[in-house]
C-alpha cells in the first residue's frame, strides 16, 4: 500500500501535476512575501536593539526571545479575532485572504529574526567594538559595518525564519481558512487531504516540504562554513 | 594642528569600586617612543585605552596640547594585543579603513601594502593569516591616514622571535619619522631596545616616567628591581 501511495505521489510531481503545484505556487508566495516583510522590518530593529543600551533593550529582547515559541494556532486566534468582521481591523476585509496569512507568518517569523539578528550583531559587535571604536565612526556607520561582517550569519537566520514559516499549519489554516484555489497551502493541504482520505496527494506535498526543508538545512551548513 | 605636551591630570579611573587608575599625572613630549610598564592588572591597557578615548574620562583630565581627546581622534590609532581584523582579504580590510578614514588617493592601499611589505597575504582572508603576518596588517591598518599618534598594547607578546624583529623594526620606523608611540610592554628586553621613554605603573599608581637610560641606570624599589631583573 505504501508503495503504491508513493508511487502515485511521485507521478503527481513528475507529470507537474496542476492541483499540487498551484498549492506549491501559493505556499512559496506567502512565505516569500511573510520572510522579505518580517527580514525587512526585523533585521535592522535587531541590529538596532544592540546599540540601543537601555532598560528597554533587555525588555524588548526578552519579549521576542518569548515569542519566538509562540504556538501558531495562539497567533492565528488572535489575528482572527483582530481581522474578523467584528475585529478593529475587520475593516480591511483580509480574512480567508493569502494576505492575512503572510501577517501570519510575518508575525510568526518576526520574534525569531529580531531575536537571532539581536544575537549574531551583539556577538560581532563585542568582537569588533574596539576597532570601530578606535576608528570613531557613528552608530549607523558601525551597524552598516556589523550587519555585513554577519551577513552569512543573517541569510542563515533569514532561512531559519523560512523554514518555520513554510512548516507553519496552524494560523494559515485559521486566517487563510484553506479555500481550495484560493488560500490553501501545503500545509493547510496536508492535514485536509489526509482528513478525507486523500493520502496520495498530501503525501507528494510532504515530500516537496521534506525537500524544502533538506534544502534549507543544506544551504544553512554551507554558509555557516563559508561564514 | 599641535597636540603636543600630552598632559595627564589627576587622571582616576574606577570599574564598579576597584580602582584601575590612581592620581595619575604626567606630561609627554612629542618624537618618544614612550613605553608604559607594569605588572598583570597595573592598568597599561586601561591607561592606553583611556588616552585614546575608548573609555570616557573627564575633559581636562587628559589634554593633548589645547585639544581633548575627543577633539584629536582622527589623528590617532590603536594597534590592540589580539588583532581586530574584519573577515575579508588583507586588501579589503585595509581598503574598509582607507574608506572610512575618507582618504580618496588613488593605489593608497597599494602604498600602505608595499610599505609594510604584505602583498603576498593582501589576496589572502584575515582569517587565515598568522599570528604574526595578522599583527603586520593590524599595524598597516594603524598607521592608514599618517595618524599623529599610535597606541600599541602589546603588539608583540604572541609573536615569535622572527616576527618580534620585524614588527620592532616597523614600530622604530614609525617613531623615526615622527610618529608619537605608546607602547604597552613586559618584555624588558624589548623595552631596552626601543623604548625611548618610560612609564612605569603598578596597581593603577604611577611610580616611574623618565627616559629609558635614566630607568635602567636609577636605583629602584624590589618591584621595579624584580620587574628588570625577571621581565
Amino acid at each position: 500500500m505504501l508503495i503504491n501511495i508513493l508511487e502515485t505521489a511521485f507521478n503527481l510531481i513528475i507529470t507537474l501535476n496542476d492541483d499540487l503545484f498551484e498549492i506549491i505556487n501559493l505556499s512559496l508566495k506567502v512565505t516569500l512575501s511573510a520572510l522579505i516583510i518580517a527580514v525587512s522590518i526585523s533585521i535592522p530593529f535587531g541590529a538596532f536593539l544592540v546599540f540601543y543600551k537601555n532598560k528597554f533593550q533587555s525588555f524588548i529582547v526578552l519579549i521576542a526571545n518569548t515569542l519566538m515559541g509562540m504556538p501558531p494556532v495562539v497567533l492565528g486566534l488572535l489575528i482572527y479575532t483582530l481581522v474578523s468582521k467584528k475585529g478593529i481591523f475587520g475593516f480591511l476585509d483580509i480574512l480567508y485572504t493569502p494576505t492575512a496569512m503572510i501577517l501570519a507568518q510575518t508575525l510568526l517569523i518576526t520574534p525569531i529574526v529580531i531575536s537571532l539578528t539581536y544575537e549574531e550583531i551583539y556577538k560581532k559587535n563585542k568582537e569588533y567594538d574596539l576597532l570601530l571604536n578606535s576608528l570613531n565612526l557613528n552608530n549607523f556607520s558601525k551597524l552598516k559595518t556589523l550587519i555585513y561582517e554577519c551577513r552569512y550569519a543573517l541569510l542563515t537566520v533569514a532561512l531559519t525564519g523560512f523554514g518555520r514559516a513554510s512548516a507553519e499549519v496552524g494560523a494559515v489554516m485559521i486566517v487563510g481558512g484553506n479555500i481550495n484555489h484560493f488560500t490553501r497551502v501545503m500545509t493547510t493541504a496536508i492535514a485536509f487531504e489526509t482528513s478525507r482520505g486523500s493520502i496520495e496527494l498530501a503525501v507528494a506535498l510532504g515530500l516537496i516540504l521534506l525537500l524544502i526543508s533538506l534544502l534549507i538545512t543544506l544551504l544553512i551548513k554551507s554558509l555557516r562554513k563559508i561564514s | 594642528m599641535n597636540i603636543f605636551p600630552l598632559k595627564i591630570n589627576n587622571l582616576n579611573y574606577s570599574v564598579n569600586e576597584n580602582t584601575i587608575l590612581k592620581d595619575i599625572h604626567l606630561t609627554c613630549e612629542k618624537n618618544t617612543l614612550t613605553i608604559i610598564a607594569g605588572n598583570n592588572g597595573s592598568g597599561k591597557s586601561t591607561l592606553l585605552k583611556i588616552l585614546h578615548g575608548l573609555i570616557k574620562v573627564p575633559i581636562n583630565t587628559v589634554r593633548w596640547g589645547d585639544y581633548s581627546t575627543s577633539n584629536i581622534k582622527i589623528n590617532q590609532s590603536m594597534v590592540f594585543q589580539t588583532p581586530i581584523l574584519l573577515n575579508r582579504t588583507t586588501y579589503d580590510n585595509l581598503a574598509y579603513v582607507t574608506k572610512k578614514k575618507n582618504i580618496t588617493e588613488k593605489f593608497y592601499v597599494e602604498k600602505i601594502i608595499e610599505k609594510l611589505n604584505i602583498k603576498i597575504i593582501s589576496d589572502i582572508n584575515a582569517k587565515y593569516l598568522s599570528g604574526g603576518e595578522r599583527q603586520k596588517v593590524a599595524i598597516a591598518m594603524s598607521i592608514i591616514g599618517s595618524p599623529k599618534v599610535i597606541f600599541m598594547d602589546e603588539p608583540t607578546s604572541q609573536l615569535d622571535p622572527a616576527y618580534k624583529n620585524e614588527i620592532e623594526n616597523i614600530i622604530v620606523d614609525l617613531s623615526n619619522n615622527g610618529v608619537k608611540i605608546f607602547l604597552t610592554s613586559h618584555d624588558i628586553s624589548q623595552i631596552r631596545r626601543i623604548g625611548k621613554e618610560i612609564i612605569f605603573l603598578d596597581k593603577g599608581k604611577l611610580i616611574y616616567h623618565d627616559c629609558i637610560e635614566k630607568f635602567f641606570k636609577d636605583k629602584h624599589c624590589d618591584l621595579v628591581n624584580n620587574y628588570i631583573n625577571y621581565g
